[in-house]
């Protein structure tokens, strides 16, 4: 299977994600993208089936007290083209640390 | 389900101002979405309103984004390679080609005055190159539907003689634009280039328009999708080979032979309810 071009932008944000940083406003923090950035792309992920997004269980969020949250979450196709794009841009491997779950 | 009252009135505001721009179907979950995110930006634990504000503002430019790229999404999936658009494409080139034109002329007057001259030799050319064209034209793009129901017969060359009279349009305005400058100081130069250079373009806008209409569903005008190949070119003498492409509606697929041959000189249309009929009596 041939793994999809991304660009650098998309590229990072998948690296992010696969790292277990899921939501929106995480990615930002880490990868240092702007808002106007990070959701687009990870609109554009998800249509091309390379992230897919999912809602937090109600009960939990609402124990926590706090609104529930849409997390994302790599697919396989996602992960083959996190590979693909490491390969592409090398610094990318030397990006962040894991997210302490 | 937190409701909205967790929010500040300047975010209620702005996810009720952008939501309008979210398709109607997408838009309660786009709220919900942007509702939560906007609550962990002001509960992250700092403690300084200039920070949450300047967070604030830079999830407001991401807020608008993500509701543009849905609208513009929706737009992809309803009027993707659909005739309107092409259409409309086409439309909206020969504006921008005559406000062009405008810009170089210096006014509609002295656009007025040259495009006239223009404008009647095109007239005298258009029929010669509408002419060539279908001349020289594969014989398999004119090659009959036989199956097509008249309705979907007309619609196809309603559609196919807009967008020859588009093509054309958009070929004299842009022969214009690129002979506009030599105007003033050659004019019969100017001319004389102005026909050869609409010859050109109004030759490889007809191939398009050939091309274009061969390769759209023949029932909703829709453009086919997902090329296969199919067969293999070396066996070219003892089976079929080519390009096999669908309509994403389902209304059949159309089957492009690589090398017209004298078995199969032309493309063939597989309408999908014909397909399934003759499945349906086996």
């Amino acid at each position: 299977m041939n793994a999809p071009r991304l660009s650098h932008s998309a590229a990072l944000i998948l690296k992010a994600l696969s790292l277990g940083y899921c939501f929106g406003l995480d990615v930002m923090e880490v990868t240092g993208l702007p808002s106007g950035t990070v959701y687009p792309a990870l609109r554009r992920l998800e249509r091309d089936e390379l992230v897919e997004s999912k809602w937090e269980p109600e009960e939990e969020a609402t124990a926590k007290q706090r609104p529930a949250r849409r997390y994302y979450q790599v697919t396989h196709e996602g992960k083959v083209a996190a590979q693909a794009a490491t390969e592409r841009y090398p610094l990318l491997a030397q990006f962040g640390v894991r997210k302490r779950s | 389900m937190m409701d909205d009252l967790l929010l500040t009135p300047f975010d209620r505001t702005l996810l009720h101002g952008i939501g309008k721009v979210v398709p109607l179907s997408e838009r309660e979950e786009w709220s919900r979405a942007w509702q939560a995110e906007l609550w962990h930006v002001h509960h992250r634990g700092t403690d300084q309103r200039m920070r949450r504000v300047a967070a604030t503002s830079d999830l407001a430019v991401g807020i608008l984004r993500d509701a543009l790229w849905l609208r513009t999404e929706s737009w992809r999936r309803s009027f993707g390679g659909t005739a309107t658009l092409c259409l409309a494409s086409l439309l909206g080139m020969s504006v921008l080609s005559t406000l062009f034109a405008l810009l170089l002329g210096g006014g509609w007057r002295q656009l007025g005055l040259y495009m006239t001259g223009d404008f009647k030799r095109t007239i005298c050319a258009a029929p010669l190159v509408i002419f060539v064209a279908f001349a020289t034209a594969s014989r398999r793009h004119m090659e009959p539907v036989s199956t097509a129901r008249s309705i979907y017969r007309f619609r196809r060359l309603l559609f196919f003689v807009a967008k020859i009279a588009q093509v054309l349009l958009l070929a004299f305005l842009l022969s214009a634009d690129l002979c506009l400058p030599l105007f003033a100081s050659m004019p019969s130069t100017a001319e004389i280039s102005q026909v050869f250079v609409f010859v050109a373009f109004a030759l490889l806008g007809m191939r398009w328009a050939f091309r274009d209409q061969e390769e759209r569903c023949k029932e909703c005008l829709q453009s086919l999708t997902t090329p296969a190949r199919v067969g293999r070119p070396s066996h070219n003498l003892l089976e079929w080979n080519g390009t096999e492409l669908s309509c994403k509606r389902g209304h059949g697929r159309l089957s492009v032979p690589e090398i017209e041959t004298s078995w199969c000189q032309s493309s063939q249309w597989r309408a999908a309810s014909g397909t399934w009929d003759r499945v349906s009596i086996l």
